[in-house]
């Protein structure tokens, strides 16, 4: 008898097996949620890989594993090393302060005041397969 | 539905006693939240578990709908 692994099971993998992974409305191209947005501005700006899960094909049962496993069901949520980080505020903090950099292991990136590099485009529906990942 | 920011300030109050808890209201609109939460339970504590405490405290008017966003900042008391 085969088991089919369950959604909770997927994501602890994903966690584990992502340095970096986010997950957020929409992708990274096409955010869906002005603070996911901002995340994936923050993570860009550092020119790390991360992986990135759209959540909202499978919001509900995604918001039931994370509070599982990490005791928080409102995305966007930065996982690094297996640890969850937080979400935008958390990010946009220890990005200012740098302790995100020193989280990433990497230098703290030099830039103009932070704008929004894209546009939400919520009239651009796009659908996803329930968890993509990309690299 | 929506909830005075006393009342927020109040319920952060009382899950920490003897925090600082600034609460403003960001849109006018009374479900809009920002929290700013300095208090002596955080030291120690990652920043998402600070923030785990600051929204337990509130999360029976998350529940019941009368706050749909509650933006958290918060610091370890020098």
């Amino acid at each position: 008898m085969t088991m089919e692994p369950s959604l909770k099971d997927r994501v602890e993998e994903l966690i584990r097996e992502n340095k970096v992974l986010l997950f957020m409305k929409g992708n990274p191209e096409q955010p869906r949620c002005g603070f996911s947005l901002r995340v994936v501005n923050v993570l860009e700006s550092y020119g790390v890989e991360y992986g990135a899960i759209d959540v909202l094909p499978a919001l509900q049962p995604l918001r039931e594993v994370t509070a599982e496993i990490s005791d928080w069901q409102t995305f966007p949520q930065l996982y690094v090393n297996g640890e969850l980080v937080g979400g935008c505020d958390i990010v946009e903090e220890m990005d200012e302060s740098g302790e995100l950099a020193t989280l990433l292991g990497v230098e703290k990136p030099e830039r103009p005041a932070p704008s929004a590099k894209q546009e939400l485009q919520a009239d651009n529906p796009q659908q996803s397969p329930p968890i993509q990942i990309e690299r | 539905m929506a909830i005075s920011t006393d009342e927020v300030r109040q319920m952060i109050v009382d899950a920490l006693p003897g925090a600082e808890v600034e609460v403003i209201d960001e849109t006018g609109t009374e479900d809009h939240l920002r929290a700013t939460v300095s208090a002596p339970q955080f030291s120690g504590l990652s920043r998402i578990e600070q923030h785990k405490l600051v929204k337990k405290a509130v999360q029976s008017r998350f529940d019941d709908g009368s706050i749909h966003a509650l933006s958290i900042r918060t610091t370890v008391p020098v």
